[in-house]
Protein backbone atom coordinates (compact mmCIF):
# COMPACT_ATOMS: atom_id res chain seq x y z
CA UNK A 1 0.00 0.00 0.00
CA UNK A 2 1.10 3.80 -0.46
CA UNK A 3 0.69 7.00 1.83
CA UNK A 4 -1.44 9.33 1.53
CA UNK A 5 -0.55 12.75 2.79
CA UNK A 6 -2.77 15.27 3.01
CA UNK A 7 -2.26 18.30 2.26
CA UNK A 8 -0.76 20.09 5.17
CA UNK A 9 1.74 17.36 5.57
CA UNK A 10 2.46 17.57 2.11
CA UNK A 11 3.52 21.40 2.39
CA UNK A 12 5.46 20.33 5.22
CA UNK A 13 7.63 18.08 4.08
CA UNK A 14 8.07 20.24 0.79
CA UNK A 15 10.88 22.23 3.03
CA UNK A 16 12.88 18.74 2.62
CA UNK A 17 12.84 17.64 -0.94
CA UNK A 18 15.52 20.77 -1.52
CA UNK A 19 17.96 20.06 1.29
CA UNK A 20 21.62 18.50 1.13
CA UNK A 21 21.51 14.78 1.77
CA UNK A 22 23.90 15.41 4.49
CA UNK A 23 21.03 17.92 5.57
CA UNK A 24 18.37 15.92 5.48
CA UNK A 25 20.27 13.16 7.95
CA UNK A 26 20.76 15.77 10.72
CA UNK A 27 16.86 16.08 10.38
CA UNK A 28 16.39 12.64 10.56
CA UNK A 29 18.62 11.98 13.38
CA UNK A 30 16.68 14.84 15.33
CA UNK A 31 13.57 13.32 14.03
CA UNK A 32 14.32 10.11 15.63
CA UNK A 33 15.57 12.09 19.09
CA UNK A 34 12.09 13.83 19.13
CA UNK A 35 10.00 10.33 18.50
CA UNK A 36 12.34 8.94 21.45
CA UNK A 37 12.43 11.36 24.21
CA UNK A 38 9.48 14.29 22.83
CA UNK A 39 10.55 17.71 21.32
CA UNK A 40 12.28 20.24 22.00
CA UNK A 41 11.84 23.28 20.59
CA UNK A 42 15.58 24.96 21.25
CA UNK A 43 16.84 22.24 18.45
CA UNK A 44 14.46 24.30 16.05
CA UNK A 45 15.63 27.47 16.58
CA UNK A 46 19.45 26.48 16.40
CA UNK A 47 19.11 25.10 12.65
CA UNK A 48 16.53 27.98 11.72
CA UNK A 49 19.68 30.22 12.46
CA UNK A 50 22.18 27.74 10.12
CA UNK A 51 20.15 27.19 7.36
CA UNK A 52 18.72 31.05 7.35
CA UNK A 53 14.98 29.65 7.13
CA UNK A 54 12.21 30.72 9.74
CA UNK A 55 12.15 28.61 12.57
CA UNK A 56 8.21 27.38 11.90
CA UNK A 57 9.35 26.30 8.44
CA UNK A 58 12.13 23.91 10.71
CA UNK A 59 9.68 23.13 13.03
CA UNK A 60 7.24 21.84 10.03
CA UNK A 61 10.04 19.53 8.34
CA UNK A 62 11.03 17.83 11.58
CA UNK A 63 7.65 16.96 12.41
CA UNK A 64 6.57 15.84 9.10
CA UNK A 65 9.05 14.16 8.69
CA UNK A 66 8.70 12.34 12.52
CA UNK A 67 4.90 11.55 11.08
CA UNK A 68 5.87 9.94 7.66
CA UNK A 69 8.11 7.85 9.82
CA UNK A 70 5.66 6.64 12.23
CA UNK A 71 2.89 6.41 9.79
CA UNK A 72 5.57 4.00 7.37
CA UNK A 73 6.10 1.92 10.61
CA UNK A 74 2.24 2.24 11.68
CA UNK A 75 1.99 0.18 8.28
CA UNK A 76 4.72 -1.78 8.07
CA UNK A 77 5.53 -0.22 4.60
CA UNK A 78 7.95 -2.66 2.52
CA UNK A 79 11.15 -1.41 1.09
CA UNK A 80 9.41 -0.57 -2.68
CA UNK A 81 5.85 0.53 -0.75
CA UNK A 82 8.09 3.24 1.31
CA UNK A 83 10.16 4.74 -1.82
CA UNK A 84 6.78 4.92 -4.24
CA UNK A 85 5.38 6.70 -1.61
CA UNK A 86 7.96 9.43 -0.89
CA UNK A 87 8.50 9.64 -4.97
CA UNK A 88 5.09 11.15 -5.15
CA UNK A 89 6.51 14.03 -2.65
CA UNK A 90 9.23 14.98 -5.30
CA UNK A 91 12.21 13.73 -3.68
CA UNK A 92 15.23 13.36 -5.57
CA UNK A 93 17.00 9.30 -6.00
CA UNK A 94 19.66 10.45 -3.76
CA UNK A 95 17.34 11.90 -1.01
CA UNK A 96 14.60 9.12 -1.45
CA UNK A 97 17.86 6.56 -0.64
CA UNK A 98 19.01 8.95 2.26
CA UNK A 99 15.12 8.69 4.03
CA UNK A 100 14.46 4.56 3.17
CA UNK A 101 17.55 4.03 5.02
CA UNK A 102 16.62 6.29 7.82
CA UNK A 103 13.20 4.47 7.76
CA UNK A 104 14.78 0.80 7.31
CA UNK A 105 17.42 1.70 10.20
CA UNK A 106 15.06 2.92 12.97
CA UNK A 107 11.73 0.64 11.95
CA UNK A 108 12.43 -1.95 15.07
CA UNK A 109 12.84 0.97 17.26
CA UNK A 110 9.94 3.48 16.27
CA UNK A 111 7.36 0.12 16.45
CA UNK A 112 9.03 -1.11 19.57
CA UNK A 113 8.15 2.81 20.71
CA UNK A 114 4.71 2.35 19.31
CA UNK A 115 4.36 -0.71 21.12
CA UNK A 116 4.84 0.35 24.33
CA UNK A 117 2.07 3.40 23.32
CA UNK A 118 -0.17 0.51 22.52
CA UNK A 119 -3.25 -0.26 24.53
CA UNK A 120 -1.51 -3.26 27.36
CA UNK A 121 -3.40 -5.80 29.49
CA UNK A 122 -1.30 -7.14 32.44
CA UNK A 123 0.97 -9.79 31.34
CA UNK A 124 2.62 -12.42 32.53
CA UNK A 125 6.34 -12.15 33.39
CA UNK A 126 7.36 -14.97 35.92
CA UNK A 127 6.15 -18.19 37.65
CA UNK A 128 8.33 -19.79 40.48
CA UNK A 129 6.86 -22.51 42.50
CA UNK A 130 7.62 -24.45 45.34
CA UNK A 131 6.89 -27.56 47.14
CA UNK A 132 5.68 -27.77 50.76
CA UNK A 133 4.35 -30.11 53.04
CA UNK A 134 1.74 -28.81 55.69
CA UNK A 135 2.15 -31.48 58.86
CA UNK A 136 0.93 -29.02 61.05
CA UNK A 137 -1.94 -26.76 62.54
CA UNK A 138 -2.93 -24.81 65.52
CA UNK A 139 -6.45 -27.19 65.13
CA UNK A 140 -5.23 -30.38 63.58
CA UNK A 141 -1.59 -31.70 64.40
CA UNK A 142 -0.75 -35.31 62.22
CA UNK A 143 -1.55 -34.04 58.69
CA UNK A 144 -0.06 -34.87 55.43
CA UNK A 145 -1.35 -32.47 52.67
CA UNK A 146 1.21 -31.58 50.14
CA UNK A 147 0.90 -28.23 48.57
CA UNK A 148 2.46 -26.44 46.07
CA UNK A 149 3.15 -22.58 46.74
CA UNK A 150 3.26 -20.09 43.23
CA UNK A 151 4.74 -16.76 43.23
CA UNK A 152 3.37 -15.45 40.06
CA UNK A 153 4.96 -12.26 38.47
CA UNK A 154 2.85 -9.65 36.27
CA UNK A 155 3.27 -6.83 34.90
CA UNK A 156 1.05 -3.79 33.59
CA UNK A 157 2.48 -0.75 32.28
CA UNK A 158 5.73 -1.31 33.87
CA UNK A 159 4.77 -1.86 36.81
CA UNK A 160 5.45 -5.40 38.05
CA UNK A 161 3.30 -7.14 41.03
CA UNK A 162 3.03 -10.91 42.40
CA UNK A 163 0.19 -12.86 43.27
CA UNK A 164 0.83 -15.53 46.15
CA UNK A 165 -1.59 -18.38 45.69
CA UNK A 166 -1.50 -22.17 46.50
CA UNK A 167 -2.87 -25.29 44.89
CA UNK A 168 -3.03 -28.98 45.54
CA UNK A 169 -1.11 -32.21 43.31
CA UNK A 170 -4.42 -32.70 41.80
CA UNK A 171 -5.45 -29.16 40.86
CA UNK A 172 -2.15 -28.75 39.62
CA UNK A 173 -2.10 -31.55 37.22
CA UNK A 174 -4.93 -29.89 35.89
CA UNK A 175 -4.15 -26.95 35.46
CA UNK A 176 -0.92 -27.93 33.19
CA UNK A 177 -3.10 -30.07 31.20
CA UNK A 178 -5.47 -27.80 30.40
CA UNK A 179 -2.98 -24.87 29.98
CA UNK A 180 -0.91 -27.58 27.46
CA UNK A 181 -4.36 -28.17 25.54
CA UNK A 182 -4.40 -24.04 24.96
CA UNK A 183 -0.87 -24.59 23.44
CA UNK A 184 -1.67 -27.13 21.18
CA UNK A 185 -4.92 -25.20 20.14
CA UNK A 186 -2.48 -22.62 18.31
CA UNK A 187 -1.12 -25.22 16.47
CA UNK A 188 -4.22 -26.60 15.39
CA UNK A 189 -5.50 -26.25 11.47
CA UNK A 190 -8.48 -23.96 11.93
CA UNK A 191 -5.90 -21.06 14.27
CA UNK A 192 -2.88 -21.23 11.47
CA UNK A 193 -5.15 -20.77 8.23
CA UNK A 194 -6.94 -17.73 10.19
CA UNK A 195 -3.01 -16.90 11.03
CA UNK A 196 -1.73 -17.41 7.53
CA UNK A 197 -4.24 -15.43 6.11
CA UNK A 198 -4.76 -12.35 8.29
CA UNK A 199 -1.75 -9.92 6.29
CA UNK B 1 -3.73 -34.44 74.72
CA UNK B 2 -4.54 -32.33 78.12
CA UNK B 3 -7.64 -31.85 79.48
CA UNK B 4 -7.79 -29.67 81.94
CA UNK B 5 -10.12 -30.09 85.59
CA UNK B 6 -12.93 -28.80 84.77
CA UNK B 7 -13.42 -30.26 81.34
CA UNK B 8 -12.59 -33.97 82.80
CA UNK B 9 -15.16 -32.94 85.46
CA UNK B 10 -18.13 -32.21 82.62
CA UNK B 11 -16.60 -35.46 80.46
CA UNK B 12 -17.37 -37.31 83.89
CA UNK B 13 -20.93 -35.67 83.85
CA UNK B 14 -21.62 -37.28 81.01
CA UNK B 15 -20.55 -40.40 81.86
CA UNK B 16 -22.47 -40.82 84.85
CA UNK B 17 -25.65 -42.83 85.33
CA UNK B 18 -27.52 -40.52 88.13
CA UNK B 19 -27.07 -37.38 84.52
CA UNK B 20 -27.47 -39.39 81.25
CA UNK B 21 -28.90 -42.68 81.20
CA UNK B 22 -27.97 -45.38 79.60
CA UNK B 23 -30.54 -45.55 76.99
CA UNK B 24 -29.57 -42.16 76.25
CA UNK B 25 -26.04 -42.26 76.21
CA UNK B 26 -25.22 -43.18 72.90
CA UNK B 27 -28.09 -40.67 71.59
CA UNK B 28 -26.12 -37.63 73.49
CA UNK B 29 -22.73 -38.50 71.94
CA UNK B 30 -24.59 -38.56 68.89
CA UNK B 31 -25.99 -35.38 68.74
CA UNK B 32 -22.18 -33.99 70.25
CA UNK B 33 -20.70 -35.41 67.11
CA UNK B 34 -23.55 -33.56 64.91
CA UNK B 35 -23.28 -30.23 66.63
CA UNK B 36 -19.86 -30.46 66.07
CA UNK B 37 -20.34 -31.05 62.34
CA UNK B 38 -23.35 -29.12 61.30
CA UNK B 39 -23.95 -25.87 62.47
CA UNK B 40 -27.64 -26.48 62.07
CA UNK B 41 -27.31 -28.82 64.29
CA UNK B 42 -25.58 -26.98 67.18
CA UNK B 43 -28.48 -27.06 69.66
CA UNK B 44 -29.96 -29.84 68.63
CA UNK B 45 -29.93 -31.13 72.36
CA UNK B 46 -31.76 -28.51 74.10
CA UNK B 47 -34.68 -29.23 71.59
CA UNK B 48 -34.39 -32.63 71.76
CA UNK B 49 -37.51 -33.97 74.23
CA UNK B 50 -35.70 -37.03 74.34
CA UNK B 51 -33.43 -35.00 77.06
CA UNK B 52 -36.48 -33.10 78.94
CA UNK B 53 -35.45 -35.19 82.00
CA UNK B 54 -32.54 -34.43 82.25
CA UNK B 55 -31.39 -30.92 84.50
CA UNK B 56 -30.94 -28.07 82.21
CA UNK B 57 -27.17 -27.02 82.97
CA UNK B 58 -25.79 -30.71 84.14
CA UNK B 59 -26.80 -31.14 80.13
CA UNK B 60 -24.78 -28.24 78.73
CA UNK B 61 -21.83 -28.79 81.36
CA UNK B 62 -21.76 -32.45 80.27
CA UNK B 63 -22.42 -31.44 76.52
CA UNK B 64 -19.22 -29.13 76.93
CA UNK B 65 -17.54 -31.52 78.22
CA UNK B 66 -17.98 -33.78 75.13
CA UNK B 67 -17.44 -31.53 72.58
CA UNK B 68 -14.38 -30.54 73.97
CA UNK B 69 -12.99 -34.13 74.33
CA UNK B 70 -14.54 -34.83 70.67
CA UNK B 71 -12.63 -31.84 69.14
CA UNK B 72 -9.36 -32.39 71.38
CA UNK B 73 -9.22 -36.68 70.37
CA UNK B 74 -9.49 -35.25 67.08
CA UNK B 75 -7.29 -32.39 66.52
CA UNK B 76 -4.35 -35.13 68.49
CA UNK B 77 -6.13 -37.95 66.32
CA UNK B 78 -5.69 -39.93 69.55
CA UNK B 79 -5.65 -43.40 69.86
CA UNK B 80 -8.82 -45.89 70.28
CA UNK B 81 -6.58 -47.13 73.72
CA UNK B 82 -5.72 -43.74 75.00
CA UNK B 83 -9.30 -42.44 74.62
CA UNK B 84 -10.12 -45.50 76.98
CA UNK B 85 -7.88 -45.06 79.31
CA UNK B 86 -9.13 -41.59 79.53
CA UNK B 87 -12.82 -42.26 79.84
CA UNK B 88 -11.51 -44.81 82.50
CA UNK B 89 -10.25 -42.55 84.59
CA UNK B 90 -13.67 -40.42 84.33
CA UNK B 91 -15.55 -43.76 85.82
CA UNK B 92 -17.24 -44.41 82.28
CA UNK B 93 -18.20 -48.26 82.46
CA UNK B 94 -16.63 -50.59 79.84
CA UNK B 95 -20.23 -50.37 77.50
CA UNK B 96 -20.12 -46.22 77.44
CA UNK B 97 -16.45 -46.28 76.31
CA UNK B 98 -17.55 -48.64 73.90
CA UNK B 99 -19.93 -47.02 72.58
CA UNK B 100 -18.25 -43.48 72.58
CA UNK B 101 -15.87 -45.18 70.83
CA UNK B 102 -17.81 -46.72 68.21
CA UNK B 103 -19.43 -44.09 67.52
CA UNK B 104 -16.74 -41.50 67.75
CA UNK B 105 -14.01 -43.40 65.25
CA UNK B 106 -16.70 -43.58 62.36
CA UNK B 107 -17.19 -40.03 62.75
CA UNK B 108 -13.39 -38.81 63.34
CA UNK B 109 -12.31 -38.20 59.98
CA UNK B 110 -15.07 -35.88 59.38
CA UNK B 111 -14.47 -33.69 62.49
CA UNK B 112 -10.46 -33.99 61.44
CA UNK B 113 -11.70 -32.87 57.31
CA UNK B 114 -13.31 -29.63 59.47
CA UNK B 115 -10.40 -29.05 61.69
CA UNK B 116 -8.22 -29.33 58.17
CA UNK B 117 -10.40 -26.39 56.89
CA UNK B 118 -9.45 -24.35 59.81
CA UNK B 119 -6.87 -22.07 59.21
CA UNK B 120 -5.59 -19.98 57.33
CA UNK B 121 -3.82 -19.98 53.56
CA UNK B 122 -2.86 -18.52 50.50
CA UNK B 123 -5.67 -18.28 47.53
CA UNK B 124 -6.10 -21.67 46.19
CA UNK B 125 -6.04 -22.74 42.72
CA UNK B 126 -9.21 -24.66 42.01
CA UNK B 127 -9.24 -24.31 38.21
CA UNK B 128 -8.56 -22.39 35.18
CA UNK B 129 -10.11 -20.55 32.40
CA UNK B 130 -8.14 -19.87 28.68
CA UNK B 131 -9.13 -17.89 25.65
CA UNK B 132 -7.23 -17.85 22.22
CA UNK B 133 -6.99 -13.96 20.77
CA UNK B 134 -5.20 -13.09 17.50
CA UNK B 135 -4.01 -9.63 17.88
CA UNK B 136 -4.82 -7.60 15.11
CA UNK B 137 -3.69 -3.90 14.94
CA UNK B 138 -4.54 -1.30 17.38
CA UNK B 139 -4.82 2.52 16.82
CA UNK B 140 -1.20 3.05 17.29
CA UNK B 141 -0.13 -0.07 14.75
CA UNK B 142 -1.26 -2.32 12.09
CA UNK B 143 0.34 -5.82 11.75
CA UNK B 144 0.79 -6.84 15.10
CA UNK B 145 -0.32 -9.83 14.48
CA UNK B 146 0.48 -12.36 17.00
CA UNK B 147 -1.44 -14.80 19.57
CA UNK B 148 -2.60 -13.47 23.02
CA UNK B 149 -4.17 -16.14 25.51
CA UNK B 150 -6.24 -14.74 28.10
CA UNK B 151 -5.77 -16.97 31.18
CA UNK B 152 -8.55 -16.37 34.54
CA UNK B 153 -7.24 -18.31 37.63
CA UNK B 154 -9.74 -19.66 39.71
CA UNK B 155 -9.07 -19.45 42.90
CA UNK B 156 -10.84 -20.00 46.66
CA UNK B 157 -10.24 -17.48 49.09
CA UNK B 158 -10.52 -18.61 52.81
CA UNK B 159 -13.60 -16.65 54.01
CA UNK B 160 -14.74 -15.74 50.94
CA UNK B 161 -18.04 -17.65 49.48
CA UNK B 162 -17.13 -16.47 45.61
CA UNK B 163 -14.23 -17.99 43.71
CA UNK B 164 -12.06 -15.02 42.94
CA UNK B 165 -10.20 -14.45 39.30
CA UNK B 166 -6.78 -13.61 38.51
CA UNK B 167 -6.26 -12.60 34.91
CA UNK B 168 -3.24 -11.89 32.85
CA UNK B 169 -2.73 -12.34 29.69
CA UNK B 170 0.21 -13.91 27.77
CA UNK B 171 1.86 -14.74 24.00
CA UNK B 172 2.54 -17.98 23.18
CA UNK B 173 6.10 -17.41 23.96
CA UNK B 174 5.15 -16.46 27.79
CA UNK B 175 2.50 -19.78 28.05
CA UNK B 176 4.87 -21.42 26.59
CA UNK B 177 7.64 -20.45 29.96
CA UNK B 178 4.59 -21.04 32.02
CA UNK B 179 3.70 -24.41 30.88
CA UNK B 180 7.30 -25.45 30.70
CA UNK B 181 7.26 -24.56 34.47
CA UNK B 182 4.45 -26.12 35.74
CA UNK B 183 5.53 -29.33 33.60
CA UNK B 184 8.29 -29.02 35.93
CA UNK B 185 6.82 -29.37 39.05
CA UNK B 186 4.22 -32.27 38.07
CA UNK B 187 7.26 -33.73 37.38
CA UNK B 188 8.86 -33.09 40.72
CA UNK B 189 5.92 -34.46 42.52
CA UNK B 190 5.42 -37.36 40.45
CA UNK B 191 9.05 -38.28 41.39
CA UNK B 192 8.32 -37.91 45.14
CA UNK B 193 5.22 -39.77 44.66
CA UNK B 194 7.07 -42.86 43.49
CA UNK B 195 9.85 -42.97 46.67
Amino acid sequence: MLLAFDDSHKEHLSFLVDLDPEVLNEFGRISMNFIRKGTNPKVFQGAAQKLGVPVETVQHGVEGLMYLLTESCKYMLSEIDFQDSVMTLGFSEETRATLLALYLDNQREIRDILQEMSMDLPHYRDLEWRFDMQLSSRSLRHQMAPSILLRLVTEDEGERSTTIMETDPVNLVHMTRVLESALQEMKSGYCRRIARNIK
Amino acid sequence: MELGASVLENISLAGDVAHIPDKLFGKFVMSACQGVLFEKHRDAVSDNPAFKDVDKATMKAAYSGLVNLLLEAAKHDTTEQNLSTLLEECKYTTERIKEFNKIFLAQKSHIQLLLGKVGSSFPHIVDIDWRLDYYMKNNHMEKVNAAVYLISLKTEVPGEAELRDIQFSCSLEQLQDLVGKLRDATKCLEKIAQV
